[in-house]
């Protein structure tokens, strides 16, 4: 069981990780801005292949052997399942090494040719983008939060009921594997996870809503249309975590307190299909939206506007991931290298967003065991 | 209805915003009663420090040209139908002498100072 869901993740994420450069706007190559005229540079495609190839043939060969190792040598579950995290760190790991490599060459070739140096470097923004603006409403992700208070109230109603020993993990199957001592506060910890989990994802979507439109200066139409595709998608990926989050994680709590609900099979059926679910969504968004909605397929093709290209902003830019720029009141940005938002990480509140919820989160696991 | 800022030029980003606005509601791309985007979401949108455009809105305010109401955020005024205040005539006056005596200076006779300034103003009313 752990092997076959290991293998469904990290062939995920080798394919996830060898498509990225083709999944990004061709604006910014390897986290380096490439100026109007240079984006179908032959060199800069070359990159992207050996990037991609390279990701591709060595994180399967890595499958392979682990797969391999897994099934001839009787080999015990744990064993497994630390080996499979070892590896997916380890894709993790040659895929920013070829990142790093392959932004340092971008950027010195941009410089050596002198890119963009005979171009205007401008800003564009639009007056109407936030009246377009199609995102969710930050209140549709308030709605599951209700249902994390009312069960935290079943909870508390069926105390008395609940078994001795509170389940706090469970394994690939499904079934707990990891017990603590029924208290009242360790009977809601995972409700309490929900709801810390729930309010973050709502701060997410409301001050992604804020963050900027940030359009290209030389296709202004057809990239304020890929721009709101991305933001409406992305909110819309994010309802979907919220949402099956808060079924998986309800589940879980009722078969806590009514121990035979559902049975071994539904027991096993509903992490795998939340892990499904989200594998899925992932996937299509990134293939079908693309980063910023450069994959986002349009009817017009237009000619872009001679003599101007996005200003450089690479200098906000730490190794091409990190933003820190505290001028601009965006707190989410789009990253570079992937698809999705990032922080900027010159306005404190972005940390307060990610890094508060995760110390909670912490907190409650480390005060369960 | 885009705007359009270069962050290096010499001319403030405040000064290039206010003036791209006042274009566009020139053109009558943006009409007298309609809203300005909020300052932060058209800071957020342009990267840019969000005091940099409250001070193009201010500019914009204090010219008479938007009113900022609280709520609503900055709404364009209508042209006045009895002309510009003396106020402002002595202003767009103050503002044109340098350019015309440097026009002059230049070598620009009267007919070609004047042929561009028509050419200029169709080019903003007709868009």
């Amino acid at each position: 069981m752990a092997l076959s869901i290991f293998l469904a993740i990290i062939l995920f994420l080798i394919v996830m990780q060898a498509a990225i450069p083709y999944l990004l706007k061709n604006t910014v190559v390897f986290g380096v801005t490439i100026p109007e005229g240079h984006t179908d540079d032959k060199t800069l495609a070359m990159y992207k292949k050996i990037y991609s190839a390279t990701i591709f043939i060595l994180g399967s060969i890595g499958l392979l052997v682990y797969v391999v190792w897994a099934l001839g040598n009787q080999v015990q579950e744990d064993k497994i399942v630390f080996t499979g995290l070892a590896l997916q760190f380890g894709i993790l790991l040659i895929s920013m090494g070829l990142y790093l490599y392959f932004h340092i060459k971008t950027m010195k070739r941009k410089r050596m040719h002198k890119w963009g140096d005979n171009l205007k470097r401008v800003r564009v923004a639009d007056l109407t983008s936030r009246s377009n603006d199609e995102m969710l409403p930050s209140l549709m992700f308030a709605l599951p939060v209700p249902i994390t208070l009312g069960l935290i109230v079943y909870t508390a109603i069926q105390y008395g009921a609940m078994p001795d020993m509170i389940p706090i993990h469970w394994g690939p199957d499904g079934q707990p594997d990891a017990f603590s001592e029924k208290t009242p506060f360790s009977v809601i910890a995972l409700l309490l996870i929900l709801a810390i989990m729930q309010v973050m994802m709502l701060a997410i979507n409301y001050f992604t809503k804020k963050s900027g439109v940030r359009l290209n200066a030389s296709k202004r139409s057809t990239s304020r249309i890929q721009q709101l595709s991305f933001r409406k998608y992305t909110s819309w990926l994010l309802f979907l975590v919220s949402i099956s989050m808060t079924v998986l994680m309800g589940f879980f709590q009722l078969t806590t307190i009514h121990e035979n609900l559902g049975g071994a099979t539904l027991m096993m059926v509903m992490p795998l299909g939340f892990l499904f679910i989200i594998l899925i969504a992932t996937a299509v968004y990134a293939f079908k939206v693309g980063q910023g909605g450069s994959r986002v397929q349009l009817e017009i093709d237009e000619e872009p506007i001679a003599g101007v290209t996005d200003y450089d902003d690479d200098a906000y830019w730490k190794a091409g991931v990190f933003y820190v720029n505290k001028n601009d009141p965006s707190i989410f940005v789009e990253k570079r290298f992937g698809v999705g938002w990032t922080l900027n990480f010159g306005n404190p509140i972005g940390y307060l967003i990610i890094i508060g919820p995760m110390l909670v989160i912490l907190t409650i696991s480390f005060l369960l065991n | 209805m885009f705007i359009q800022i270069e962050p290096t030029s010499e001319i403030p980003i405040y000064t290039q915003l206010a003036n791209q606005l006042i274009e566009l509601i020139a053109s009558g791309t943006i009409k007298p009663s309609e809203a300005l985007p909020s300052v932060r979401s058209l800071a957020a949108d342009l990267g840019v420090n969000m005091h940099t455009v409250n001070k193009a809105y201010h500019e914009l305010e204090k010219k008479n040209i938007i009113e900022i109401i609280p709520k609503s955020g900055a709404v364009i005024n209508s042209i006045s139908p009895k002309g510009p205040s003396d106020m402002q005539l002595d202003l767009i006056k103050l503002h044109l002498k340098p350019l015309i005596a440097e026009s002059i200076v230049y070598g620009m006779d009267k007919e070609q100072i004047l042929s561009i300034t028509s050419s200029i103003i169709s080019e903003i009313t007709e868009g």
